[in-house]
């Protein structure tokens, strides 16, 4: 029997980075807010430090900051009319666990998204057509976003400067800036840093994209080129470029994560309380059906709770957030056979995988001294900056060396026709270990009638509740945008002087084994129609308007880029009308 | 005993030295660093008037006790280099150094440094340990410090300070009142050939962290070594 | 000659010199021309001796048999560098096997089971201990005859390639199921950490020059195609280079 706990005015399921954004807007709002978190509590000092954090097999291979197989998974099949099993050890995507989120290992690789890409099925049926976009795809659902770019790139200015992204602007105010990405959207100001030091393989990269009349420039960095103090009076430090970067958490302060940037803020609110080790099991709804009254949570010693509260937050991650509307019975869940409904709908990925460029053996790359966000790019490949109209596909990817370490379990490349194991490939690793430079394709991943989310009938978690089920192929249309790509990056690598250029790009199907990307995306989105979207521009629920969903969940397509500092302009984006406009007034802040 | 004797005592401690020169880009092109003409060096000193460097620092780098001026033997070549370069070029600063360091040329500041690497030498232990402080201090290294947001100082001074070759010194077995003196001079601006790191770092610790923290490593080499002789690890 | 602290000696010139290593078979004297790291003779000597003394929790005679041999091949020693065996890498699969990796740490475990595509991955009910357990019997049985250990090296090669194609049933697991889980731990065990026992003297790390778990690198970054010539070093060694074992450190975030 749960024991009811006393009202609180808000409660957030999860506590990773919208979580903590959207409890210290509340609190600072004077709201009493309660911050659910399903592991544990952690901070820089001691959880961070090196040189136990520095373990690559306890953090990238064991997996020890993602969430634990043992207790919840997700069930995965690639089309419909497959039976759907339990990914029993992540690889291809690592949900994160603990206090801080994913937001603590993350890469801290800090791009903006493109002004199109929020108003893509208008931008591209006016470039191209609808007969094209038909083309490439009829089971495609483009869809705009409800918000543009322009109401949102004063809040990517805040997420920055909260974070001390070190970058290079490429574009202030439609000036286009030396030095920086002249493909960018415009923005209204220089980063709050200035770019990392170049890698050599950047500066490798960067001679060879030239001298074929690319645009280079220094990947946006939320690994601090120098010591910042944000908005927030928080202090953040120099990366030293150790190398052990995603997977890992920061033992200088180095890297922005809740812990570095909210946190210590929030936890001080006497109006914010934080519960570790709390599962939430569904969040419950009067009898209306359309009023959330609280959430119900098991502790870590199996006590389940009541607790009620005005406002409910999703900001569990993507996939978590779709499968807490599900089992709260929040929006219609999608049924791709007839195209109803729209929780679940909408999902989509990343579109990743470049070549490996074997270099000579004089050249000493030593990828071990990196950081997270190392790279040179070039964005002439990415979203629509470039002219598709004779390709048959849309979309894109941004293409740069970006090397975030050299651990050896996780690289030791050889070349083609090296055996797979034995004395010639153990050669062959020592031989080329220290002159291999990656080279990273990252891009867009277009939502499709046939990839979604929804429950799955068969496998359950330690709580007893059904896993998250996912349907999911990469669409054609990817396949050939990545294909495309690929050739024209062999090119640079053989401009790079690669010895041995071995060619990228994605092929079908999808596979959870191997690693590609944790951007899972959409299932819950935003946009004004309810009928296509769960979430409104501001991303409260249609159905239910004391619930919101934050984090990518709500977007409908995923950016060529890493999506992490769009998930922060569109959730400051939110949460500054919910303080202004549903404080003042609660109720539906848009009326379909 | 007598000069030659410590000379030959010197020389047979220097091991063969190859290993972290690589780095040392220093002298003339192609030109190897000679640990030999380095010891020369630091038991006469120069014919362009850099004094003996045993003076201070005694001929096999242990300076004394009073760690007035730092323990040089088995320092990372690259760190002793740069060290080197930095007083002559006014980018570290220090009344005594600077002029040393100006009338060393820099093959000459390749060679000390290749023979101070090479040295092994006694580390003297602390004399009248506090404990507690010495606890401090290690918490401080291994840990760092949440209420102050700062990382701790094994992070990049390595296993038990033992360094981060070549460019992060050791701190084990460097002398306390050396690396406290040290810190202030972090803390307090004159010395800046660190960028945003040593200076942060110094800025953050007060005086008792410092001294905890300098107590703590004075004595680590010299704890270990009993620690082993009686058979715990 | 007086003491010197190892960890000196190899923080300062980055390799084992043969004056300080304890008494025993014979080593290369320091090999000037490899500067990055112990000579591979003084190494597999050191490596070696560990190899032989590892004390066994979890495989009985038969298994750690069939594992010492088949690393071996997978990765062989040449005389470069130490290969999987000289590097601990049995004694490192044994630990995992018999800790918490093995009891099913981080495994989804729940059924029904049934074989999936090759997207969905690993559908088995066997924990990595049972995984191993069962494999090995079944390919210790049908080795009876003629045990792995004594095949001639082609012979152990043409067994593990058979194995690594599939199509065999080891009492439940497919054999190519267990070759990868062979061939993942053999690479685990050769290039993690010595604190989890394998990767003895950390002679991956010196034959592809990892520098290992201490990694500041701010005043290197910009020295592009610099020799960094320093010996590596463990997360859990001293300031003398003593690595304190450590293999059951659970995968938990801290």
């Amino acid at each position: 029997m749960a024991e009811t706990l006393k009202p609180v005015d808000a409660v957030t399921i999860g506590v990773g980075l919208t979580g903590s954004l959207a409890a210290l807007e509340m609190v600072q709002s004077g709201l009493k807010v309660v911050g659910l978190e399903r592991g544990i509590a952690r901070d820089t000092v001691p959880d961070f430090q090196s040189p136990a954090i520095h373990d690559e097999l306890r953090f990238s291979i064991r997996k020890a900051m993602m969430q634990d197989n043992v207790k919840v998974a997700v069930t995965f099949r690639n089309n419909s009319s497959e039976t759907a099993l339990p990914i029993r050890r992540w690889e291809s995507f690592l949900p994160g666990q603990g206090l801080g989120g994913s937001f603590v290992h993350w890469n801290g690789q800090s791009f903006r998204a493109q002004v199109a890409d929020f108003v893509l099925r208008t931008h591209l049926i006016q470039r191209y057509g609808q007969k094209f976009l038909e083309s490439c795809g009829p089971e495609l659902t483009i869809q705009d976003w409800g918000v543009t770019y322009d109401e949102l790139e004063p809040y990517y200015d805040r997420f920055e400067y909260l974070l001390g992204v070190s970058g290079k602007a490429g574009n202030i105010k439609g000036q286009i800036q030396p030095g920086g990405n002249p493909f960018e959207a415009p923005r209204a100001r220089e980063y709050p840093n200035p770019p990392l030091k170049e890698t050599y393989f950047g500066a490798i990269f960067r001679k060879g994209a030239e001298s074929l009349g690319y645009h280079p420039y220094p990947q946006p960095s939320s690994n601090l080129s120098r010591p910042y103090t944000n908005p927030l009076g928080l202090r953040l430090e120099q990366c030293v470029f150790c190398g052990f970067c995603e997977r890992y958490a920061c033992e200088h302060y180095a890297k922005a994560s809740p812990q570095t940037v909210v946190l210590p803020v929030l936890l001080k609110n006497p109006n914010y309380e934080l519960r570790t080790s709390c599962e939430v099991l569904r969040i419950n709804l009067d009898s209306t059906g359309k009023q959330a009254t609280g959430v119900t949570y098991v502790d870590g010693a199996g006590r389940e709770f009541e607790q009620p509260a005005e406002m409910v937050f999703i900001t569990a991650f993507p996939l978590n957030n779709v499968r807490t509307l599900l089992l709260s019975g929040i929006g219609k869940p999608y049924d791709p056979t007839n195209g109803e409904g729209v929780v679940g709908r909408n999902y989509s990925y990343q579109t990743t995988g470049g070549p490996t460029v074997f270099m000579d053996e004089s050249i000493n790359i030593n990828p071990f001294m990196s950081s997270g966000a190392p790279g040179t790019m070039i964005d002439d490949f990415s979203g629509d900056n470039f002219d598709h109209s004779n390709l048959g596909f849309i979309g894109g990817q941004y293409v740069g060396s970006i090397m975030t370490g050299g651990r050896p379990i996780e690289f030791h490349p050889t070349p083609p026709g090296t055996p797979a194991w034995g004395l010639e490939w153990k050669r062959a690793v020592a031989r080329h270990y220290n002159h291999t430079i990656l080279i990273q394709q990252h891009g867009t991943s277009m939502p499709s009638r046939r990839n979604y989310l929804d429950l799955d009938p068969t496998y359950k978690d330690a709580w007893g509740q059904p896993l998250l089920r996912m349907t999911f192929d990469f669409p054609e249309n990817d396949i050939r945008m990545s294909q495309y790509i690929a050739g024209k990056v062999v090119e640079i690598g053989r401009a790079m002087d690669g010895k041995i250029v071995v060619r990228g790009g994605t092929k079908r199907p999808y596979t959870t084994t191997v690693y590609q990307s944790t951007h899972n995306c959409g299932g819950a989105v935003m946009g004004d129609d309810p009928k296509t979207s769960v979430v409104n521009r501001y991303l409260q629920c249609w159905d239910v308007p004391n619930v919101f969903s934050l984090g990518a969940a709500a977007f409908p397509h995923n950016i060529t880029y890493n999506y992490s500092v769009t998930i922060g302009a569109v959730t400051l984006w939110a949460l500054d009308a919910i303080k202004n406009k549903y404080l003042k007034s609660p109720g539906p802040l848009v009326h379909a | 005993m007598t000069f030659r004797r410590l000379l030959l005592a010197g020389a047979a401690a220097v091991f063969a030295t190859f290993g972290v020169i690589t780095l040392v880009q220093a002298q003339s092109a192609g030109r190897q660093p000679d640990a030999k003409h380095g010891a020369v060096i630091v038991a006469q000193g120069t014919a362009a008037g850099a004094p003996p460097c045993a003076q201070c620092h005694a001929f096999n780098g242990v300076s004394d006790a009073s760690g007035a001026f730092p323990r040089l033997a088995g320092q990372s070549a690259y760190y002793l280099t740069k060290q080197l370069r930095d007083f002559a070029s006014g980018e570290r600063a220090s009344a005594i150094m600077s002029p040393i360091a100006k009338a060393l040329s820099r093959d000459d500041i390749a060679d000390v440094s290749t023979y101070f690497v090479g040295v092994n030498a006694p580390f003297l232990p602390l004399k009248a340990p506090d404990a507690a402080l010495v606890k401090h201090g290690e918490e401080l290294a291994q840990v760092g410090s949440a209420e102050r947001r700062i990382q701790n100082c094994d992070n990049c001074h390595g296993p038990g300070g033992a360094g981060e070759p070549p460019a992060i010194p050791y701190l084990a077995g460097q002398y306390a009142h050396y690396i406290a003196f040290t810190l202030q001079m972090w803390r307090q601006g004159f010395r800046k050939n660190s960028l945003n790191t040593m200076g942060v770092i110094a800025n953050k610790l007060d005086d008792q962290e410092i001294t905890a923290v300098a107590a703590y490593y004075q004595q680590v080499q010299s704890t270990l070594e009993a620690a082993e002789a009686q058979g715990k690890d | 000659m007086t003491e010197v602290s190892r960890r000196t000696l190899i923080k300062a010139t980055g390799a084992i010199g043969a004056a300080i290593l304890p008494a025993g078979p014979a080593f290369g004297t320091a090999n000037a021309a490899k500067p990055s790291g112990a000579t591979p003779a003084a190494t597999s000597s050191i490596c070696a001796a560990a190899a032989a003394a590892t004390t066994y929790v979890f495989f009985n005679s038969e298994e750690a048999a069939f594992i010492e041999a088949a690393v071996a091949r997978l990765i062989p020693a040449d005389e470069e560098w130490s290969g999987a065996l000289e590097a601990c890498v049995p004694n490192y699969i044994d630990k995992q096997l018999g800790g918490a990796w093995g009891a099913g740490e981080r495994l989804y475990r729940g059924g029904p089971w049934q074989p999936g595509t090759p997207s969905q991955g690993y559908q088995l009910p066997y924990t990595p201990a049972e995984l191993f357990r069962t494999a090995l019997g079944a390919i210790n049985k049908e080795l009876s005859h003629t045990p792995f250990t004594k095949m001639s090296p082609d012979e152990q090669d043409s067994f593990l390639k058979k194995l690594e194609a599939g199509g065999k049933d080891l009492g439940g697991v497919p054999s190519d199921v267990f070759f990868a889980h062979l061939w993942e731990s053999t690479l685990e065990g050769f290039f993690s950490d010595p604190v989890y026992g394998g990767n003895c003297n950390m002679v991956s790390w010196r034959m592809i020059g990892f520098p290992g778990a201490y990694a500041s690198y701010y005043d290197l970054i910009d020295q592009h195609g610099i020799k960094l010539d320093r010996a590596p070093m463990s997360l859990a060694e001293d300031a003398h280079g003593h690595v304190h074992l450590n293999p059951g450190i659970p995968a938990r975030s801290p």
